[in-house]
């Protein structure tokens, strides 16, 4: 039974798949973006660094590892269902899915898995390529680190989702919301440790950031990756970030619920 | 097949100032106000029936037909498909239906049309023997067949409705709901159309509810029609019924060889120009043929002609009528 309910959610992910290598030329601006982002980090950190370490052990190398990896992982927290929500509002294009046997949230899921696994070719190979002969080959600290990471990741990414559903369900009830989806883009980029490592900010700063999902996104599996924190350290925020995607999972599943009924539907 | 029970829909807008000045101090006080789209509407649709749902821009009949699909929830009352609450049970009561917008499509504008079928196939869970029957059944009467492998975004209006028809009946539904499939089509694609509606209607007895401005589509398909304004509904009969009821009157129009207006006590002098004089008179008093008889003995009679109230007549008589 489980099979047969899934099977319509692996569909519309294969057809996303096959939608989103229609597009060839979208994609391209973000590698562009992404690599820039990438160099002048990697020229601001080189300047500040030179050849000393900091405090934690954490080297000039170890930095530019940390900017290459930044910017592949922003590959996969790319999300289209705060945009898909508000443009199904704003069309009333929502009147589709609502008129299918479907969970609508399942279907924006598994479109959202879709256009990320094109991206993993489209993008995520083209800037991690750039990335290693631009600046340097992001190796991982140590190779018993990479299960953490993997399961890290992946919270990760669930936290990243669902943040960004649960925003997107205010276009539900308001109709505009370009202003504040940009000014949460800003957000997650400044606190989430994705340019700046937020070991950088003063302690109470960085304190209240750990307090916060947003550092659980970018911050967490980073610090797994060029092996900035010990293992204990690991282990309690991996904790910490789990506590935090449950906590969102349940938002979340709370909310969905409750804002389909509220559904405006534009026009004819 | 479909029951709506004492269904009302409310929207909360909120108001905004006009010109700069409105819209700074919407930044601060917003006014709200209730609009009543749906009031309070009641009936009842049997299998297999043809329903026209009509009524005039911004009627509710737009919203009715979104809360019977499960779109939008109502604020009280509720759409039983087929016995069960569409807005409770949406994602099973939603296999029972088939919707067509005319003006929006569920066809994915960057897949061939054929691959758009396939999502829909595996989304509804239909056997692919199944699948391939309706496909062949849809082929003969619409001919969609050699659409299959073209990219949505490259047909024309008349073939996206092909389409879409084609997408909406493909799990078989009970009910199709058709929101103006006709806008915008020309002669030869609201021909097809119709002729697809009354033939899946004839063959597997699907119920249809078809919202529409087209008096052709009216006429040609509806045995019952369905008339709202301001959210409460208006008229609910076949046409011959909802004719007699809203003009149960016609116009005899009496040519005479000489410039005389005879008068008759059952019929009510409308206008008269050279020697024609219009008469209207209640069908329900007496018949064209007696009036002629009637007059005819007063004075010798040249030609006659009978006018009946013309469908559009009626539809405009009955949007411009207040409950």
């Amino acid at each position: 039974m489980f099979d047969g309910a899934l099977d319509k959610y692996l569909f519309v992910y294969k057809t996303r798949i096959i939608r989103s290598f229609t597009y060839k030329f979208e994609v391209y601006g973000n590698i562009l973006m992404q690599v820039i982002i990438m160099i002048t980090t990697a020229f601001f950190w080189k300047a500040l660094f030179g050849s000393e370490t900091f405090g934690n052990g954490i080297t000039a190398d170890s930095m530019l590892t940390y900017t290459v990896m930044s910017s592949v992982l922003s590959v996969l927290f790319t999300t289209g269902v705060e945009r898909r929500m508000q443009q199904s509002v704003e069309k009333g294009s929502i009147a589709i899915d609502m008129m299918r046997p479907v969970n609508v949230f399942g279907v924006f899921l598994a479109e959202d898995l879709g256009s990320l696994t094109a991206l993993l070719v489209q993008n995520l190979l083209p800037i991690l390529l750039l990335g290693s002969l631009l600046i340097q080959v992001p190796v991982i600290a140590s190779p018993s680190a990479i299960p953490l990471f993997a399961v890290s990741l992946v919270l990760s990414m669930g936290i990243n989702w669902l943040m960004a559903a649960i925003f997107g369900m205010w276009a539900f009830t308001a109709i505009s919301m370009d202003a504040l989806f940009q000014a949460k883009k800003h957000l997650i980029r400044l606190l989430s440790g994705s340019i700046i490592p937020i070991w950088f900010f003063p302690k109470w700063l960085a304190d209240i950031l750990n307090a916060l999902p947003f550092v659980y996104i970018y911050q967490l599996p980073l610090d797994i990756y060029i092996g900035s924190a010990t293992d204990e350290e690991i282990y309690s925020r991996i904790l910490l970030q789990l506590v935090w995607a449950l906590v969102l999972a349940a938002l979340f599943c709370l909310l969905s619920k409750r804002v389909l009924k509220k559904v405006l539907v534009q026009g004819g | 097949m479909i029951t709506v029970r004492d269904l009302y829909k409310e929207y909360r807008v909120t108001e905004r100032g006009r010109g700069l000045g409105g819209t700074l101090k919407a930044l601060f006080k917003q006014e709200e106000k209730i609009i009543k789209a749906v009031n309070g509407l009641d009936f009842y649709v049997g299998k297999g029936e043809i329903v026209g749902f009509i009524g005039p821009n911004g009627s509710g009949k737009s919203t009715t037909i979104k809360m019977m699909t499960g779109i939008l929830a109502p604020t009280s009352g509720e759409v039983l498909i087929d016995g069960r609450n569409i807005t409770r049970y949406r994602k099973e009561a939603v296999r029972d239906i088939g919707v067509v917008f005319g003006q929006r499509t569920q066809l994915n504008w960057d897949l061939r049309l054929e691959e758009s079928f396939e999502l829909l196939r595996h989304i509804y869970r239909i056997e692919k023997k199944d699948y391939r029957e309706t496909l062949e059944v849809m082929d003969s009467i619409l001919g969609v067949g050699e659409l299959l492998n073209k990219p949505v975004r490259q047909m024309s209006l008349g073939q996206r409705v092909k389409g879409d028809l084609t997408a909406a009946m493909l799990h078989s539904p009970k009910v199709l709901f058709l929101d103006e499939p006709t806008i915008g089509l020309d002669v030869g694609s609201k021909y097809a159309l119709r002729k697809f509606i009354k033939e899946i209607n004839a063959i597997k007895g699907t119920t249809v509810i078809l919202t529409t401005h087209d008096l052709g589509d009216i006429q040609e398909l509806c045995e019952r029609l369905i008339i709202i304004n301001g959210g409460v509904m208006m008229e609910d009969g076949n046409l011959s019924e909802i004719v007699e009821r809203i003009a149960p009157y016609r116009t005899l129009a009496v040519e005479y060889y000489d410039a005389v207006v005879p008068e008759h006590a059952k019929a009510e002098i409308l206008s008269v120009s050279d020697n024609v004089v219009r008469y209207k008179f209640m069908k329900a008093d007496m018949t064209a043929a007696e009036l002629i008889r009637d007059l005819s003995e007063l004075y010798p009679i040249k030609d006659v002609g009978i006018e009946e109230a013309g469908i559009d007549d009626i539809i405009r008589i009955a949007y411009e009528m207040k409950k």
